[in-house]
């Protein structure tokens, strides 16, 4: 999931990856880097996932030494690009997340088809289904980090609860005009919350 | 031109023995023949001007319009060779279009700059091609605000607060310059438009003895929603009414009640003068 | 000769040409690219008035059965007197508008009279859309969609539908998914013949609409109570309301309502 609040955007997953029902990676960070402080939340295919960001990654990189700094709108209508015209090859859900001086934090869901939606924030992936209501109540514009953390700590721990492809650990990045912050949580933090 | 018919001037791809281009440097003769166009930067964004000529009586007045858009929020004008500046502004809606399909915002004028100028200067590398006999002057309102260019056959391009290419260009720019002087905060949108005009006279007054109609086109963030537009209606015959008065003014000039006629549509230009033989009007 | 044993004893090039290996390997099947719906927008309906017409679509879009995006918006105006409703797939719905945005952009390109004259009109849209529409299924990758255009046209209203397999049609009142079965019976009930068209007003007409899109959003599962609606009229133009919501909804006689027959309790 990606939350838009006052300061910037932080974006949010749990650390799961599963084979079937065989756990590959319980520690995996599917909180991707594709620029300074433009991220991603990969859901879907894992290989496809990172082979779409590694993509964008590569544009982007292009894209700055041409033109400077790219917004999130930019970087999210790549990622559109690629899983639209590609539509019938991938399964990946893509949740962009950024934050640039002019546009502030910004989030961009691209979902399965390849549709793009700017929303004030996303949610997506196997364990999103169980958290809709949850987030739909709970949201609130303009909230501080700390709300906002809390926030997404909660949404994602009923997800890794009630979902069994989630689990492990609640990784967040932070991204605002002093850049990037990490944040990591254990089961011990939010399964009794 | 000394190294006429050395042999060095025949061909793109060789340069003269002392360096140059000399297939450029003809280019550059085509635009200083061409007809005087003018772009101003003001203070939310660009004004675009150009004489157009009458070259006979059986064009219609208004029509073969000059100044092109680019993209909603780039315009473009250009002296030279007319359909290699035709040429030019496809290439340019192209690159506009590919920008945004790619990357979904619009083109900022400096990298369309930027990218018009290599498409240019490709075209003074190869035996195969001749350079573009066009300089142009574009530019429009972006995110980063207003930005102007102009951009030669060699494919060098710069940013101006007022740029002026063709026949009348050292005229223009000597007024441009003064503009700039006295403004040192920028015109107001409306302002540049009179301006544009009275420039555009004043470059028209050594080749007097030609009819020729006005065209102006404007991309502001206050006037057009950032939009590339031309100048119609009452702003354009305001004008129109102030550049006359300030160069006949200026000139003391012997402008006959013929100029006067009214043209029952706005007139877009001097609504009618008396061409070269002294008796047939146009309107 | 050719000394390469491999060679030996196979259809010489020089006689035969070079085998072409791609037959070898060519699929048992034609190549195919049909996709399937993803994020889904549902009904577009619309009818003609005396003036002009009216179309609307409510701001969904549904991820299956999970209502996932309340604020779509499917009713896309091209020019001043076109708009376009679209429902099916929604990544080929934004394709479609980015197909339009060009349409019009190029359109403005050269044109002095693009705002009036030379404006685009809703029977070029629509040829054009319908042409994309059949290419694409011809190419068997269509673009998963049902559209209606609608607009007015040198005074006489504009109507007509294409959807996913080329398809067009024209009637005086129009509906694509859910609205074709529910919403055009009510409109022909206003708005039979074409001649009825002429003596059905505006206020009429929109009523009409209003009371439809309140139909569907009580029976069609994948639809939502916020819904645009747009009206072309000869005089006033373009009328876009968006942020519209069904109301003056009746449930009270569920409360009477016992069991499923018998029961009284």
């Amino acid at each position: 999931m990606a939350v838009t609040f006052a300061d910037g955007v932080i974006l949010g997953a749990d650390s799961r990856t599963t084979t079937g029902a065989y756990i590959a990676n319980r520690v995996t960070d599917k909180l991707t880097r594709v620029h300074d402080s433009i991220w991603c939340c990969r859901s879907g295919s894992a290989a496809d996932t990172q082979a779409v960001a590694d993509v964008v990654q590569h544009h982007l990189e292009l894209y700055t030494v041409q033109y400077g700094a790219p917004s999130t709108k930019t970087a999210a209508s790549i990622f559109r690009e690629i899983c639209y015209e590609n539509k019938d090859a991938l399964s990946a859900g893509i949740i962009v997340a950024g934050y640039d001086e002019r546009s502030k934090g910004e989030v961009y869901s691209i979902p399965l088809g390849g549709s793009l939606h700017k929303q004030p924030f996303a949610i997506a992936g196997s364990g999103s289904t169980f958290i809709y209501g949850y987030c739909d109540k709970n949201f609130k514009e303009n909230m501080t980090k700390e709300e906002t953390i809390t926030f997404m700590k909660n949404s994602l721990s009923q997800a890794i609860k009630w979902d069994g492809s989630s689990g492990g650990v609640i990784r967040m990045v932070v991204l605002t005009k002093e850049g990037v912050e990490r944040l990591i949580f254990y089961p011990e933090d939010y399964e009794k919350l | 031109m000394t190294s006429i018919g050395t042999g060095y001037d025949l061909s793109n791809s060789v340069f003269s023995p002392d360096g140059r281009n000399f297939q450029v440097e003809y280019a550059v003769k085509a635009v200083e023949n061409g007809t005087t166009s003018i772009g101003i930067k003001h203070q939310d964004g660009v004004v675009f001007a150009v004489e157009k000529l009458i070259t006979s009586k059986l064009l219609v007045p208004k029509k073969n319009v000059k100044i092109q858009t680019i993209d909603r929020h780039i315009g473009c004008v250009y002296s030279g060779l007319i359909p290699d500046g035709r040429h030019l502004v496809n290439r340019g809606r192209e690159e506009a279009l590919s920008f945004k399909q790619t990357y979904g915002t619009p083109i900022t004028v400096p990298s369309f700059a930027d990218r018009m100028g290599q498409y240019v200067q490709a075209h003074t590398l190869y035996n195969s091609v001749r350079p573009f006999g066009v300089t142009a002057i574009f530019g429009g309102v972006d995110e980063n605000g207003p930005h102007l260019y102009m951009l030669e056959p060699s494919g060098a391009y710069w940013g101006y607060k007022g740029a002026a290419t063709g026949k009348g260009r050292q005229t223009a720019k000597a007024e441009l310059e003064k503009l700039v002087d006295k403004n040192p905060d920028g015109l107001t949108a409306k302002e540049a438009v009179k301006q544009a005009a009275k420039i555009i006279y004043m470059a028209h007054e050594d080749n007097k003895e030609k009819d020729f109609e006005i065209e102006i086109s404007w991309c502001s963030a206050s006037e057009t929603k950032g939009l590339h537009k031309f100048v119609n209606g009452d702003i354009l015959k305001e004008a129109n009414e102030f550049a006359k008065k300030e160069v006949n003014g200026d000139q003391d000039s012997d402008s006959s009640s013929d100029d006067e006629v009214n043209d029952e549509e706005e007139a877009a230009a001097p609504s009618s003068t008396i061409d070269a033989e002294g008796d047939v009007q146009i309107n | 000769m050719n000394h390469d044993p491999f060679h030996w004893g196979r259809p010489s090039d020089e006689q035969y040409g070079a085998y072409n290996n791609t037959i070898a390997n060519a699929s048992p099947y034609p190549k195919m690219n049909t996709q399937q719906p993803i994020v889904t927008g549902t009904s577009v309906i619309s009818m003609q008035y005396d003036n002009g017409v009216i179309i609307a679509a409510d701001n969904l879009g549904s991820y299956g059965s999970l209502l996932r995006f309340n604020d779509i918006e499917r009713l896309i105006c091209v020019g001043k007197n076109t708009v376009v409703g679209i429902s099916g797939d929604i990544s080929d719905m934004q394709h479609i508008e980015r197909l339009l945005d060009e349409m019009e952009m190029e359109n403005n390109y050269d044109n002095s009279c693009a705002d009036d004259e030379e404006s685009l009109r809703p029977s070029y849209v629509f040829e054009y859309l319908a042409a994309v529409m059949y290419q694409r299924r011809s190419k068997m990758n269509p673009l998963w969609n049902a559209l209606i255009v609608a607009g007015v046209e040198e005074g006489k209203q504009f109507l007509r539908y294409v959807n996913l397999l080329g398809v067009t049609y024209s009637s005086p009142t129009l509906a694509t998914g859910f609205g074709a079965h529910l919403a055009v019976p009510l409109l022909r009930r206003v708005v039979d013949h074409e001649s009825d068209i002429e003596k059905t007003n505006l206020e009429t007409a929109e009523k009409t609409i209003v009371e439809c899109m309140k139909v569907l959003y009580y029976r069609d599962a994948r639809s939502s109570r916020k819904y645009s609606l747009a009206i072309i009229d000869n005089d006033k133009g373009l009328i876009f309301k968006k942020n519209q919501e069904v109301s003056e909804m009746v449930w009270g006689f569920a409360k009477d309502i016992r069991g499923y027959g018998t029961q009284t309790v």
